[in-house]
């Protein structure tokens, strides 16, 4: 077979997109284990309900993009808020496999109560750009990935600005730098974690808002790119945010090759076997936790 | 007397602070010995290190003759060094008796194949054990909370319960991490007194305590550590009579120092 | 005492076909006995050991088509497949657990899921092996001595010695000195390690066991359906063993074994819709883990120790 660089660059460009969405999923993880120590199994419903609230939003807005997300990034902090708020702020620190059976049982009753109204129909979202895309010689890539790809790399930049320059990104780095010390400047961990659970769910509903229009929107469509987020904050180091990231645009990429050349088994496969084997290789992960660096 | 553990050259380093600078010390077989020093001198590392809980970087640890240098933990403590820890460590949710069945199974030749058998050696080892363990809660006063979970036992109560568990295998050395530290003074002495007799049933201790008085009058030899280096060395007089050792230790005139020794204990 | 309570209702429950002729009530009987089985299974691993593997249900999976590929393809029959299945689990969590174990506990429940949805990767996509989405349906009833377990009564019997037997396992396991390290490894790793204990062979030979356990009680539940197909490895049955666990009593061998046989009915007490029995096992589970965090077990537990507590002040 002969390596058709026209298609190549086609997947390389897919696969971008795709990473950057799942970047942004793995972000959020790896955010709110540095400051709870905890993982999040309802993260895929936040993205699901950021998918269904785009869906519900653009006949409102007249099919308007932008405003239709920013609407599902509200409605995802909203609900970040209050899954925060009712169930994780009773958690204590080192309640790990008890965060995890808490948003397992979370994450079970959001997508059967979405599927009980909703039915698990898929949907196809259309937006104000439809199908239109920009050409690059032969190909053709969709207007809706390259602003969800945008998106993405916007709020990177404004995630970077917040952990780096506001008080309460400061805030959040110190706790997952030393928890301790942090406590001992009069930093509030609750404020902290409520903040980091909102932002993460603020960046879960950009994910899927922007996935909306690319993919199907079904109740279930959180449950399988959570897993792989998952597996990508591992390979990452867990609590690394900039490990999340290279480990996420390296997974799209992958996968948008294998997908091209070999079988859809595979490409679903590739991530779990890249994690096995580096937990063999790094039991760590490929970087090093090392508190929560942003640059 | 022979030396039961000799420490020689330790070093340790964090992130290139020197946490240890070449320590070298040894605990004569049945005697008490004490490792003293201000917060940071390095006291807990050396433990640490000597016990396999950190890596050391450079040194020899010799436990009665062999090399237990930079061993994984469990088979130092295998070797017969079993230790304690600064905050308090016991199974919270098992009963003092199985606390210090645990303490001891490793030490008992029987295997699971016995146990499943009910061989000879199974039921042997676990009379042995269970009288070891008897001996041991009487020593330490705590009968009546023998088939109880230890949860519910006081910070101190818990501290005694760490110390017999770390006797149940009749190990060639016990190390104690603060043994006293967060135990309520009027209980001090009993465990001074509980320390004393089983050194005279021949039991080689190293203690390492922030309380100045418990240990100069426990302990057989004094070592002085400060920033990492062997600071000073001998008996509980001789240290208190060491210069060097007040100034490094409260960082002030002997007088003063002193005075403060005495408010402090 | 509760070993002859637990002897009276093991008998109890075998003379559940003689009282009953509804083929529904008494297959409602095997699948309990069966998740009762992989749900103790777990408390091994999770509720003894501390760990929170996801890789029961991979396991689960693997056993079912291990069992049926046995039967189906490789000639054997039903009771070299069950061997077979807890054989190659018990390799595989060797394999699988030896870099899972080393990392943090952590990466740890995240990679156990990671295997568990690999697994079904595999059963849908390795055609050839698996026959794929269609899966392998119309499997043979075991025979013995010449004998055919061709009805929903006669595999109720299977189910029943089957499961007699693993829990005696389990709780002869439980109860002896390995039970206790594993209890011991859970509750301080670090003092286990002071007391001369290595702890990752422990925590190797209890999720191998684990492991092998529940692919046995997979290749029986998969003969129980007569068809074993990617569903096997649906989410569902991890969500249930966790829920049988938890309100059980983590940690608790009778709490568990009561909770299993008491909550595998109630899937079928509660036959709404699916929708809305899962919502009630989400709602149960988040529930659960507020009021009672270590299941109803642990809260009478927690109540004898506050009544000694109070008798010794």
């Amino acid at each position: 077979m002969t390596i058709d660089a026209v298609y190549l660059l086609q997947l390389t460009l897919n696969g971008i997109t795709l990473g950057l969405l799942y970047a942004l999923i793995a972000v959020g993880l790896s955010l709110i284990f540095g400051v709870m120590e905890i993982i999040n199994f309802a993260h895929g419903e936040l993205l699901m309900l950021g998918a269904f609230a785009m869906a519900f939003a653009l006949p409102v807005t007249g099919l308007l993009y932008w405003p239709a997300m920013a609407a599902a990034v509200l409605c995802t902090m909203v609900a970040g808020f209050v899954v925060y708020e009712t169930l994780l702020v009773r958690l204590k620190t080192d309640e790990f496999e008890r965060s995890i059976l808490i948003t397992l049982g979370l994450s079970i009753v959001l997508i059967h109560v979405m599927q009980y109204f909703f039915t698990a129909t898929p949907r196809i979202i259309d937006t104000q750009y439809g199908f239109d895309g920009v050409d690059i010689g032969s190909i053709r890539i969709t207007w809706t990935r390259v602003i969800g790809a945008v998106a993405a790399l916007v709020a990177f930049a404004g995630l970077y600005l917040i952990l780096r320059f506001t008080q309460f990104g400061r805030a959040m780095r110190a706790i997952a730098q030393n928890r301790e010390a942090a406590l001992m400047v009069g930093i509030r961990p609750r404020v902290v974690a409520r903040n980091a659970v909102v932002l993460a769910a603020g960046l879960c509903g950009l994910a899927g808002a922007a996935i909306a229009p690319i993919q199907l929107v079904t109740p279930y469509m959180g449950q399988f790119l959570i897993f792989k987020a998952f597996a990508l904050v591992i390979i990452g180091g867990l609590g690394n945010i900039p490990g999340a990231v290279i480990a996420a645009i390296a997974l799209g990429l992958i996968e948008n090759w294998i997908g091209g050349f070999f079988t859809i088994a595979w490409q679903d496969a590739s991530v779990f076997v890249i994690m096995i084997v580096v937990l063999f290789l790094r039991p760590d992960g490929l970087f090093k936790r090392g508190g929560m660096r942003v640059g | 007397m022979s030396a039961v553990l000799q420490v020689s050259d330790l070093r340790k380093a964090y992130a290139g602070v020197h946490a240890l600078d070449g320590v070298s010390f040894e605990v004569e077989g049945g005697s008490i010995t004490g490792l003293i020093g201000p917060n940071g001198s390095g006291k807990s590392t050396t433990i640490d290190c000597i016990s396999g809980f950190q890596k050391l970087d450079s040194g020899k640890v010799v436990l009665a003759g062999n090399d237990i240098t930079g061993k994984v933990s469990h088979l130092i403590a295998r070797a017969g060094m079993m230790r304690t820890f600064q905050t308090v460590r016991v199974y919270e949710k098992l009963s003092l008796r199985d606390n210090l069945a645990i303490a001891a199974q490793q030490f008992d030749p029987a295997t699971w194949v016995d146990e499943f058998l009910r061989t000879r050696r199974y039921r042997d080892a676990v009379t042995a054990s269970e009288k070891r363990a008897r001996q041991l809660v009487e020593l330490i006063g705590l009968q009546k909370y023998y088939d109880i979970e230890t949860g519910i036992l006081s910070y101190g109560q818990k501290k005694l319960v760490a110390l017999a568990a770390a006797l149940m295998p009749h190990p060639k050395i016990v190390v104690l991490d603060e043994p006293v530290a967060g135990v309520n003074p009027s209980r001090i002495r009993e465990i001074e007194v509980a320390l004393q007799q089983l050194n005279q049933a021949g039991e080689t201790f190293l203690i390492v305590e922030h309380n100045v008085e418990f240990i100069t009058t426990l302990c057989h030899k004094v070592i002085v550590l400060d920033q990492g280096l062997k600071l000073a060395e001998g008996t509980a007089a001789e240290i208190h009579a060491d210069s060097r050792v007040l100034e490094a230790y409260l960082g002030t005139t002997p007088e003063v120092a002193e005075e403060e020794m005495r408010a402090s204990a | 005492m509760k070993l002859v309570l637990a002897i009276a209702a093991a008998l109890a429950f075998a003379a559940l076909p003689f009282l009953s002729g509804s083929n529904y009530i008494v297959g409602v009987g095997t699948s309990a006995l069966i998740f009762t089985v992989a749900a103790a299974a777990l408390n091994l691993i999770y509720g003894f050991t501390g760990l929170l593997s996801f890789a029961q249900l991979g396991f689960w999976g693997i056993g079912g088509y291990a069992t049926a590929l046995t039967v189906v393809t490789f000639g054997g029959n039903f009771w070299t497949g069950v061997l077979a299945a807890a054989a190659i689990n018990a390799v595989v969590a060797l394999v699988v657990g030896y870099p899972m174990l080393r990392t943090s506990r952590h990466a740890f429940v995240i990679s156990t899921l990671t295997f568990a949805l690999l697994v079904s990767l595999i059963a849908r996509d390795w055609v050839d092996l698996t026959r794929g989405p269609l899966g392998i349906p119309d499997l043979p009833p075991p025979r013995a001595f010449g004998h055919v377990f061709s009805s929903t009564h006669q595999f109720y019997g299977i189910a029943w010695a089957f499961s007699v037997a693993m829990l005696a396992f389990l709780y002869v396991l439980c109860s002896s000195r390995i039970g206790r390290t594993l209890v011991a490894i859970k509750q301080n790793e670090p003092l286990v390690r002071a007391q001369g204990i290595s702890p990752m062979p422990y925590k190797l030979a209890a999720f191998s066991i684990s492991a092998a356990i529940t692919g046995a009680a997979g290749g029986v539940f998969v003969f129980h359906l007569g068809i074993v197909d990617p569903l096997i490895l649906d989410f569902y049955y991890m969500q249930t063993f966790l829920i049988i666990v938890i309100i059980g009593g983590t940690g608790s061998f009778w709490g568990v074994v009561v909770s299993g046989v008491a909550l595998s009915a109630l899937p079928e007490a509660l036959r709404f819709s699916d929708d809305f029995r899962m919502i009630i096992y989400g709602v149960i589970l988040v529930v659960a883990m507020f009021a009672m965090p270590s299941g109803v077990a642990g809260w009478l537990r927690e109540r004898e120790l506050a009544r000694l507590r109070a008798s010794l002040r």
